[in-house]
Parts: structure tokens; C-alpha cells; sequence
């Protein structure tokens, strides 16, 4: 019976400290951000869409290999100073954002950028074509004509350790 | 509970009532179900509320991971281990790192060291808050879960500053860590962090939930897990110290750093009802994250300068022939990865001893005789993840 | 002749007051819902909607009724129809008759029956075969469940819902509503919640049993979502479905109303003389009861299943009894009786 009296107090008595923790959290500003409108501010370091910048890339084609998913196409044609790239795509469907192929880069062609909403209504418009095929050959060291929308100039990290990307 | 809602079945044997033709229902739980975390289904045979037989049926996320290991090398590999336990996926990295370093047998510099070890412990501080809002959710209480994440995405940024990725942080290599600690107050950030968890939030939730007299009588005793089925089915982490069991690998099998740290292990001790009851291994989590932000701060406040990598970043790893089992802790439990090299490029094999799909067996135990709503309660209070069960 | 244009008289009012009643409805499903997801909202540290409708995202709800009024409307083809049509119609039903004994103000009243109290507690009380049929046509083992536990719970808690008015009701000697209010003029005093401890007590147990009477907060049993998916509604889409939640917000509503009609003094002002406005008076007490069900709802894990009739039969039930006798013997002792 004491038992049966005591299960009804703590039952009352737990329920009412955690409705006055439910009801302070009524007048505190909220924690989350109205998105499209307010963004967080990404951290330096962030990986987003990957970017590649073909003017700087030689068609090395070690992120190629690198990429764990293979989600990257390069096609070149020729051989030795005539060698052009004729392709460099990256499928974002198979992306998974590791930054392999940008620690590998002897170049420094390809970097994570800070872009990362991309809703796209088809699935092949997630494959970025970083050439432009109506421009036909074009040598390994021309403009690029594709820009990320919201790209984020990465700025020169000192305590980043990617070093291997500027040597 | 359950036994008294067996008895009533007893009013068919009277005589004058006529024999009522009844069979046991067969249901399926999952794999699209609200309660199963993922995309686990549940077999259940059921008499009205009571659970008859329950089978776990698995492969419903199956990636083939331990195979495409074989195909892609050691740092390429690192990426899908992050993809296993994806709310801890630091402390999978950990383990994976362990293990080839050991078949290397490199020597990983004493920076990078506690550097693995305050994010792998943040990584399980935020596996740990997910454990107790989902938990709390499969109880119906849906605030602490906005609560508990509201934390995690705290420590997803931190992890994100220092990683650059927000789940899935590929961050750890053979021989240290990818980048160094940013240079922008990421240590203090971690502490007050820390402390404002310690202080304020883990105060919150227990008033909100640990306490609450109608979480008690939905946890306390029910999908109790003895220390003899423990060991048998070969649980690991906050289910095997739920059941009273004080082992941990990182003070009973020491590897990077962990035997340099003053911390506890926190057991299951029956408070509110049986031990190895679901509201012990709930408090086990609780107490964890606790003693993860001792760990933490002990690891951060003793940080060596010096560096942070064994190996340059685009340099291979260079692996002998040979074979190596590591065994770590991770969120979920004790995380195994045995690796067999033949000196190539890829592993030649690579088998993973996932703590959840160990834990998850026991179900088909302890989920016998009680109600589905106990059912739920087992399973969320396993704490279990699919990516990991499944690989 | 005469006879005649009062009968035309009186179905023509009652045709009027039957579509305010609807309307009524409808409107509290539109507002509960934004307001459900704004005090969610708040509660867990977050906004709720905020785009739809500019001001904190008043027109959500009804762009949520638009979508799903063109939402396809799927019968399961091993589902029982007739049932299945039937069952939100009976549920939608069970709560809109129940409004018609609701006294908002002196004299407006759809229909002032002498045994009102009673005639709401009978009406209401087809919710559950409604939520029963809609279980059973299902066809499906999880709303078959929901279904169980819902007509289990909703029979059971129909007890202490009605047992706690009965202090009331010896209090005012009527079970007409428009009785029972005017029983409570002159300020806040004279409420029933505080006429007397025994009464004060009742309120509480009215007010528990009312949550789980609405299958909500931490007695929603029938929807159970981690564990019966939807419950009794799981097969249901579209419009059929909008009936459900349409029915599940009036009723929410019409709990808190009846609460306020007999424990918080109907249309009285807390303070005597303040009387201006007493439709909306019942109104604001009504909305903040509700407010008070959703903080509980968001707070609270949920019960389980026999852990819930254990509360009804052996704690609830007992108590409001207590009321009952200790309300008498308070009456006796304080000379009420004359």
C-alpha cells in the first residue's frame, strides 16, 4: 500500500520537473537556422562538391585511381605535349566526399569546395562535366567553362598539412 | 508483466466454455518499421501482445565491404569503415587504423595518438547521445531526442572543423591523423563543450527521462539480459556492462593511448530493478558519456606538441605479408578487424567482428515472453546499428 | 400553419448550427495542428513551420489539409470497403454530435437537453467503434493492433472521464450543461476546480483521463508509432485519413471544452464582471487546456499497454470513487444540502 501511494507521488512528481524543463525551452531562442535563408558558416576545412579547375590539370589521372568509388572520368587523346583532355567528369551520385584525390593532386587542380546543396531533379544532372564538349580539343591547360554554384575559394590552410597538393 | 498476461489465456480449459480455435500470429517488424532502426526486420510470433518467437532477419543494408576490401588499398579502405557504425564513425576508423598499423608495425606519433582519442571519444559521445534519444523515442518521449541531437550537432561541428566532414570524416590514416588540430580554438571549444554537457545537459536529460517514473516502469526489468546469456552471445560494450560485467577493452586490452587515462567503468548495477535490465544498460550510456569527457579532457589537456603523421599523406602504405587482429572499443561495443596481407597493394583479406550483429543475436532470447512493446524497448536499448550489422 | 413555419423554423436553425458545429471542427484541426507543431516547435528548440503564410507559418495547416485532399485515395484490395469507408465517417461523427450540448454563452446552445453531460459521454463513446471498424476493415495485423488497444483503452478511461463529472453533477443537482455552468457564476472561487479538494482532484483525473480519451500524449496506445507504425490508421490515405486527424483535434478540443464547462466555469470570467465576451471566454480556456495536453504530450514517454489499465483500474477509477464519496460527505458537512 505505501508502495502503491509512493508510485503515484514519484509518477506526479517526475512528470512535473520534466515539464519544467519542457516549458523553459518555450522562451529560449531556438537552436536551429532557417535554412535556405540562413546557412551555417562551413569550417575551413570542409569537403564539399569536389572542383576541379582544368586549367591547372594535366589529365595525370591519379585521382582516377584514387577515388574509392571510381566516381571520376577522364578521357584524353594523343600522346606526350600533344596530349589533350577531352573529358573530366565527376559523378556525384557515387561521390562520397573522402578527399583522396585532393591530397594526391601534384597540381593542385582538384580541391573540396564549400558547396554542398545540389538537389537536382535528375540524377544525370549529378554528373559534372568539367570540359565543354561543344569547344571539341581542348589542351590540358585552358579555361574551364563549368563553375560550382556558391564556390568557396579555400583559403591557404597553414596547420592543414596538405602540403603534398601545392609540391 | 508477462506472465500474468499469459494466465488469462487459462479461461478456455473451463468446461462449459467452448474451445476457441486460436493460432499465433505471425508479424513482421521492419524492415520499414518506425522502432527498427534501420532497416532490420524482426520475425515475430506472437500470442496477442506477447512475443512467441522472434527471429532477426539480416542483409537488408549489405555492402559487401569485407569483399571490396580486397579490391581497393589500405587508405582507400579507411572511407568504408567510416560507413559501419555511422554514429561513431571515428572510433571505426580507430579500430581499422589499429590494426594495419599493427601488421606494419608503425609507430604512431604520441600527438596523433590523443588526438584519435579525444575525437574517437567525442564520436562515442555522440553515438551515445543518439543511443539515449532513440531510446527515448522508442519510450514515446520525443523531446530528449531533439534534445540529445541539438548536442550531437555540436560535436558534429567540432568533428567537422578538425575532419572537414560532418558524418563521415576519413580521418584517421596508417601512421596519425590527416590535419593537424585547427588553429582556431578547436581545444577550448572542445572543453567548454565538454563541460557544459557534463554540468547542465546530462542533468536535463536524466530530469527528463532517466528519472521519469513512466521510463523506469517501461525499462526497469524488462529484457533483462543475464550475465551467462551476455557471455554467450558474446555482447560487448554498453550491453555486456549493462549486465553487470566490468570489461572494457580499453582498460582491459590497451591499445593506443587509453592505459595513460584515469577513467571508469560504468556497470550496470540494478538500481531501479534487475541487472542487465534495459534502464541499466540506458544509465551504462549515460555514465559513459561521462567518463568520455574525463577522457577527453585528460587527452586534450596532456597533448604533446610534435607530429601528427608517421607517414606523409601522399605517400602509400607499404604493408608486409602477414596477418593482424586488433580489437578496439567502440560505441557499440568491441570492434575486431583481422586482416591477412600478402605484401600487395590491398589486403588479401579482411574480416570485421562488428559489435552490433553480436548484440543483436540476443534477441532471439530475451525477446521470447515479453510484449511487443518490451520487444521495442529491448531492441532500442541494444543500441544497435544496421551499416554495421550488415557491412 | 403556424405549426409548420416553427418546424421549418427549427430545422433550418438546426441545419445552421449542425454547419457552424462542422466548421467549428474543421477550424480547431487547422489551428490545433499549427498550434501542436509551434508548441513542438518551441519545446524542442526549434522554429515549427515558419515559411507557409509569412507569420510564423500560420497557413501550414491548411496547405497540409489542400495536399492531402488531393491525395490519392487508396483501399487496400484485400480490405473489408464498406467498413473502411464507414469507420472515419462514425469517428468524425462520434465527435461532432457531441458538440451539440456545448453551452457557449447564456442561451446559445445547439441543443439544451436535460441529460446534456450524459448525452456527450454517449455520443463520444462511438469513437470507438469507429476506431475498432477502422482497425478490423484494415485488413492489416498492425492496425488490427491499434484497433485492440484503442477500443481497450477508450472503454476503459470512458469510466473515470465520467465518474469525475459526478461530483459535479451531485454539486448542481442537473446533468443539463447550461445547469452546470450557471451553478459557477461569480468569479473564480465559485468554479467547481476549487469548490472543494475532492473536486480539485477530480479535475486532474478528468484531465488524465481526457489525454488518454484522445489517444494522445503519453497514452497513445492505438497510434503507438515506434511500435504499431500508425495504428488503426495505418491503411489509411488522403482524405479518409484527414478524417482521422480532423476528428482526433475536435475531440482534443471538445475535452478541453467540457473540462472548462464543468470544473473552470464555462463562460465566467475568472473575475465576476467581466463577462463581455463569454463564448470566447470558453474558448481561451478551452485553448489553453490544450496547450496544457500538448506540454504534456511533448514531455512524457509513453505508457505501455498494461501499465495503461493498470493506471485506469486500480488507480484512476479508485480515486475519482473517492471523489465521488468525499465531494458527498464535503457537501453534507459544509451544509450544502440544507
Amino acid at each position: 500500500m505505501v508502495q502503491y501511494f509512493q508510485d503515484i507521488y514519484s509518477a506526479v512528481s517526475s512528470a512535473l520537473v520534466g515539464m519544467t524543463i519542457t516549458i523553459k525551452h518555450i522562451w529560449k531562442k531556438p537552436v536551429t537556422l532557417q535554412f535556405p535563408d540562413e546557412r551555417q558558416v562551413m569550417p575551413q576545412r570542409f569537403r564539399g562538391f569536389v572542383h576541379n579547375d582544368t586549367t591547372k590539370c594535366d589529365a595525370c589521372n591519379i585521382c582516377a585511381k584514387l577515388c574509392p568509388v571510381d566516381c571520376i572520368y577522364i578521357e584524353t587523346e594523343g600522346k606526350g605535349k600533344d596530349r589533350y583532355m577531352t573529358r573530366y567528369a565527376i559523378d556525384y551520385n557515387k561521390c562520397i566526399w573522402c578527399s583522396l584525390c585532393t591530397e594526391n593532386c601534384h597540381t593542385g587542380s582538384i580541391t573540396m569546395s564549400h558547396d554542398y546543396d545540389h538537389a537536382v531533379y535528375d540524377r544525370r544532372s549529378l554528373v559534372y562535366e568539367f570540359m565543354d564538349p561543344t569547344e571539341g580539343k581542348v589542351p590540358c591547360h585552358r579555361a574551364t567553362r563549368i563553375e560550382l554554384g556558391w564556390w568557396v575559394e579555400p583559403k591557404e590552410d597553414k596547420s592543414d598539412g596538405d602540403k603534398g597538393a601545392e609540391s | 508483466m508477462a506472465m500474468d498476461t499469459k494466465k488469462t489465456n487459462g479461461w478456455a480449459d473451463q468446461d462449459d466454455v467452448p474451445e476457441i480455435k486460436s493460432e499465433l500470429l505471425e508479424l513482421n517488424m521492419g524492415p520499414q518499421h518506425p522502432a527498427t532502426h534501420g532497416v532490420l526486420r524482426l520475425l515475430l510470433k506472437t500470442d496477442g501482445e506477447i512475443v512467441y518467437q522472434v527471429t532477426p532477419v539480416l542483409g537488408y543494408l549489405h555492402r559487401c565491404a569485407e569483399k571490396i576490401a580486397e579490391g581497393v588499398n589500405y587508405k582507400q579502405w579507411v572511407v568504408y569503415t567510416d560507413r559501419f557504425d555511422y554514429l561513431a564513425p571515428m572510433c571505426c576508423n580507430h579500430a581499422y587504423v589499429t590494426a594495419v598499423e599493427k601488421l606494419m608495425q608503425q609507430e604512431v606519433p604520441e600527438r596523433a595518438e590523443h588526438i584519435r582519442v579525444a575525437v574517437a571519444e567525442l564520436s562515442r559521445i555522440a553515438s551515445h547521445l543518439i543511443a539515449l534519444a532513440t531510446f527515448g523515442l522508442d519510450m514515446g518521449a520525443w523531446t530528449p531526442l531533439l534534445y540529445c541531437f541539438r548536442e550531437r550537432e555540436e560535436i558534429l561541428n567540432l568533428l567537422e572543423r578538425i575532419s572537414g566532414g560532418r558524418m563521415l570524416y576519413n580521418y584517421m590514416v596508417p601512421g596519425g591523423v590527416r590535419y593537424d588540430i585547427p588553429e582556431d580554438g578547436w581545444v577550448k571549444d572542445v572543453l567548454s563543450f565538454i563541460t557544459m554537457l557534463e554540468t547542465k545537459k546530462i542533468k536535463d536529460y536524466n530530469q527528463l527521462l532517466t528519472y521519469n517514473k513512466i521510463f523506469i516502469e517501461r525499462t526497469a526489468d524488462v529484457g533483462v539480459i543475464s550475465k551467462e546469456d551476455a557471455f554467450s552471445y558474446a555482447c560487448t560494450g554498453p550491453v555486456l556492462r549493462g549486465s553487470g560485467v566490468k570489461f572494457d577493452c580499453r582498460r582491459n586490452d590497451p591499445y593506443s593511448v587509453y592505459s595513460k587515462f584515469d577513467f571508469e567503468i560504468p556497470v550496470g548495477l540494478g538500481e531501479m530493478g534487475t541487472v542487465g535490465d534495459c534502464w541499466d544498460r540506458y544509465m551504462v550510456r549515460v555514465r559513459e558519456i561521462e567518463q568520455s569527457c574525463r577522457i577527453i579532457r585528460q587527452a586534450l589537456d596532456t597533448l604533446p606538441e610534435g607530429p601528427y603523421q608517421a607517414i606523409e599523406l601522399h605517400k602509400p602504405v607499404k604493408v608486409p605479408a602477414g596477418a593482424a587482429y586488433t580489437r578496439t572499443e567502440s560505441a557499440k561495443g568491441e570492434i575486431g578487424h583481422y586482416i591477412i596481407s600478402d605484401g600487395g597493394q590491398t589486403a588479401f583479406r579482411n574480416k570485421v567482428r562488428s559489435p552490433s550483429f553480436c548484440n543483436l543475436q540476443v534477441v532471439e532470447k530475451v525477446g521470447v515472453g515479453q510484449m511487443v512493446s518490451d520487444l521495442v524497448a529491448l531492441v532500442g536499448s541494444l543500441d544497435i546499428v544496421l551499416g554495421e550489422i550488415d557491412r | 400553419m403556424g405549426g409548420m413555419s416553427d418546424q421549418g423554423l427549427h430545422v433550418t436553425g438546426a441545419a445552421l448550427m449542425a454547419t457552424l458545429m462542422f466548421t467549428v471542427m474543421a477550424l480547431c484541426a487547422i489551428v490545433f495542428t499549427w498550434m501542436e507543431r509551434k508548441v513542438a516547435g518551441f519545446i524542442q528548440s526549434r522554429y515549427g513551420p515558419m515559411y507557409t503564410g509569412r507569420w510564423q507559418g500560420w497557413a501550414q495547416a491548411v496547405a497540409d489539409m489542400l495536399k492531402i485532399l488531393g491525395k490519392e485515395d487508396i483501399i487496400p484490395a484485400q480490405a473489408d470497403k464498406g467498413l473502411f469507408v464507414f469507420a472515419p465517417i462514425l469517428v468524425l461523427l462520434g465527435s461532432l454530435l457531441a458538440w451539440a450540448a456545448i453551452p457557449w454563452s447564456p442561451g446559445f446552445i445547439a441543443a439544451d437537453l436535460d441529460l446534456g453531460l450524459f448525452y456527450i459521454f454517449a455520443v463520444s463513446s462511438m469513437v470507438v467503434i469507429g476506431i475498432l471498424m477502422a482497425g478490423w476493415a484494415s485488413n492489416n495485423k498492425w492496425a488490427l493492433y491499434g484497433a485492440a488497444r484503442g477500443a481497450a483503452q477508450m472503454v476503459s478511461y470512458e469510466i473515470p472521464l465520467a465518474l469525475a463529472t459526478i461530483p459535479v453533477i451531485l454539486n448542481v443537482g442537473s446533468l443539463n450543461t447550461q445547469d452546470i455552468v450557471i451553478a459557477q457564476q461569480g468569479g473564480m472561487f465559485n468554479w467547481f476546480v476549487f469548490h472543494d479538494p475532492f473536486l480539485f482532484i477530480a479535475f486532474w483525473m478528468y484531465f488524465i483521463a481526457s489525454i488518454a480519451e484522445t489517444n494522445r500524449g503519453p497514452f497513445d496506445m492505438p497510434e503507438t508509432e515506434s511500435e504499431l507504425v500508425a495504428g488503426y490508421h495505418t491503411e489509411y490515405t488522403g482524405m479518409r485519413f484527414a478524417f482521422f486527424f480532423l476528428a482526433e483535434y475536435a475531440n482534443l478540443f471538445l475535452v478541453a471544452i467540457i473540462a472548462s464547462v464543468v470544473f473552470l466555469g464555462g463562460w465566467w470570467a475568472p473575475i465576476p464582471g467581466l463577462d463581455f465576451a463569454p463564448a470566447l471566454t470558453l474558448v481561451i480556456k478551452g485553448v489553453l487546456l490544450v496547450f496544457l495536453n500538448m506540454w504534456v504530450r511533448w514531455t512524457l514517454p509513453r505508457v505501455r499497454v498494461d501499465q495503461l489499465m493498470h493506471l485506469c483500474w486500480k488507480v484512476m477509477i479508485p480515486v475519482t470513487l473517492l471523489c465521488i464519496v468525499g465531494s458527498g460527505l464535503w457537501m453534507i458537512l459544509s451544509g450544502e444540502l440544507g
